[in-house]
């Protein structure tokens, strides 16, 4: 473990000498700054057309009604942008040959695993970064209340790193960039999709399994925090799925030495 | 330095090496000769422990690669024969990463770096982005990443291969420096593969040659060539025989017996 940050110090490093890192960052940043516009003139309208009724308009905040939006909107741009930031973790070492330099040093595989998801880990912590400048803006012009703000912001932050640990896998297992884009967009779709599985598919309401697929998707679990709810159980889930998937990429990266 | 003790590598009933022995002493530059698909990058990775032995096993500088692989992985140098390069880096910056990740201690990194890029001619292009550059110079850069950490143990797997003539005399001669060391480099035990038998001619003192996965001979190359035979000869008589060539054929000047 004593190489972790050197590991990640290089992966970070290769990210911001490439367009990748800076491309994602721009449309990113484009992209927040959307849907930022779009759910603040949809609050604007609603908190108009909410005057004449003084008890809804007591109901209505900039939590509830901004930032859960907000916050979700991003949680799907994320869906679609960190594939694209996890693809190259380990198909470039691949392709560069330098997977045979990490193998062949005094690393350990965790060395190589935990760096490379530290590092995507930290880019999105930059981009989460970029959503609270935004929501940032609301306390300037408004009073939200911080807690629920910050919790929606670690909801993304956990969600974005659960994404990172999917899309890491995703690249320890084949050679190809885009193979490992396209498994890691399907991986997540799916994991979005699974309430819905839950409800109407094979497994039928109600069943262990459509309660065991539900307690998997990262919705479940994303809705309390947004919600300004920071409950164990949620967290414990995160750290649970993230560790998990690690651990299949530790196995993954490994298994270059039993061919 | 280096002792091989029944190396063996199966891929199911495919046999790459088989029961593979040696040692070598410190100083000793040993050219391991043989055929394509002889089985000579298996044995080397086995070597630098990117791949395990099926059966055997090897020490390195005293460490056996299974019980203590960090320790043995310390003591290696490896150019692999695709130089595992990061495109992105910096030459300088490149060199001080795998410093880094091999354990050079943090203060003595600046000089470990700046005498590999002496010692491979670099100092031009320490801050070129390594994709920018010529084939012969990343090969020299692929060399630079193998003795940047002052390894006892150098294995080198086809260092020449795909370099023009005046390149190749560069790199030869880089070895054989490495082999004489000025005051305070390590001397280095050298391990070296290729199919070029004028390259061992040029700088080994000693031949292992394996053929189909089987060690077929290992003597002195003064010992091999005292009775008049050329090493063209020795290996053609070694090699062709089993592969059932016809012994015109293989007898071209300068070319290894292809198989």
């Amino acid at each position: 473990m004593r190489h972790v940050a050197s590991v990640a110090g290089r992966e970070l490093r290769s990210l911001f000498v490439s367009p990748v890192a800076y491309g994602v960052l721009s449309l990113f940043s484009v992209l927040a700054g959307m849907f930022f516009i779009l759910d603040l003139s949809w609050f604007e309208q609603a908190l108009f057309q909410l005057q004449q009724y003084p008890e809804q308009l007591a109901e209505f905040n900039l939590n509830d009604m901004l930032l859960h939006e907000f916050y979700g909107s991003i949680s799907v741009v994320l869906l679609f942008l960190i594939p694209g930031i996890t693809m190259g973790l380990y198909t470039a070492e691949k392709s560069n040959g330098t997977e045979e330099l990490l193998l062949t040093s005094p690393l350990t595989i965790w060395d190589i695993v935990l760096g490379k998801f530290v590092a995507g880990a930290i880019f999105i912590a930059a981009l989460v970064g970029i959503v609270g400048l935004f929501a940032g803006v609301l306390f300037v012009y408004g009073d939200p209340e911080i807690g629920k703000t910050a919790s929606g912001l670690l909801g993304l932050l956990l969600t974005g790193w659960t994404y990172v640990a999917i899309g890491g896998l995703a690249s320890a297992i084949t050679r190809s960039q885009i193979v490992a884009f396209l498994i890691a967009l399907v991986a997540l779709v799916t994991l979005l999709l699974l309430p819905g599985i839950a409800e109407f598919g094979i497994a039928g309401s109600g069943t262990g399994v459509a309660a065991t697929l539900r307690w998997l998707s990262v919705q479940l679990h994303f809705d309390p925090l947004l919600k300004g709810l920071v409950d164990t159980a949620d967290l414990a889930y995160f750290a649970v799925v993230i560790g998990s998937f690690l651990v299949v990429t530790k196995a993954a990266v490994e298994s270059v030495r039993w061919r | 330095m280096i002792e091989a003790k029944g190396l063996t590598k199966r891929y199911g009933d495919l046999v790459a090496v088989e029961d593979i022995d040696f040692s070598i002493a410190r100083g000793e530059v040993v050219g391991f000769l043989g055929p394509n698909g002889a089985g000579k990058t298996t044995t080397m990775r086995m070597l630098t422990g990117f791949l395990p032995p099926t059966d055997g096993t090897a020490l390195i500088a005293g460490h056996d690669i299974f019980s203590d692989p960090i320790a043995a992985r310390r003591a290696i140098g490896y150019l692999p024969e695709t130089p595992p390069l990061y495109p992105e880096m910096r030459v300088e910056s490149f060199l001080a990463y795998v410093a880094k990740i091999k354990d050079v201690p943090r203060a003595e990194r600046r000089a470990a770096v700046d005498r590999a890029l002496a010692r491979t001619a670099l100092l031009d292009v320490r801050r070129q982005v390594i994709g920018t550059l010529s084939k012969g110079f990343r090969q020299r850069v692929g060399l630079a990443q193998a003795i940047v950490h002052n390894p006892p143990v150098l294995i080198l797997d086809e260092p020449t291969a795909g370099l023009d003539p005046l390149q190749i005399r560069e790199i030869r001669s880089l070895i054989a420096e490495l082999t004489a060391p000025s005051q305070g480099d390590t001397q280095q035990t050298v391990i070296l593969s290729t199919h070029i038998l004028a390259e061992v001619d040029a700088i080994c003192r000693r031949v292992i040659l394996i053929n189909q996965g089987r060690k077929v001979v290992d003597a002195p190359l003064s010992e091999l060539t005292a009775d008049g035979r050329t090493l063209d000869q020795i290996f053609t008589e070694h090699t062709a025989r089993d592969a059932a060539l016809p012994l015109e054929a293989a007898v071209a000047p300068g070319l290894g017996g292809a198989s």
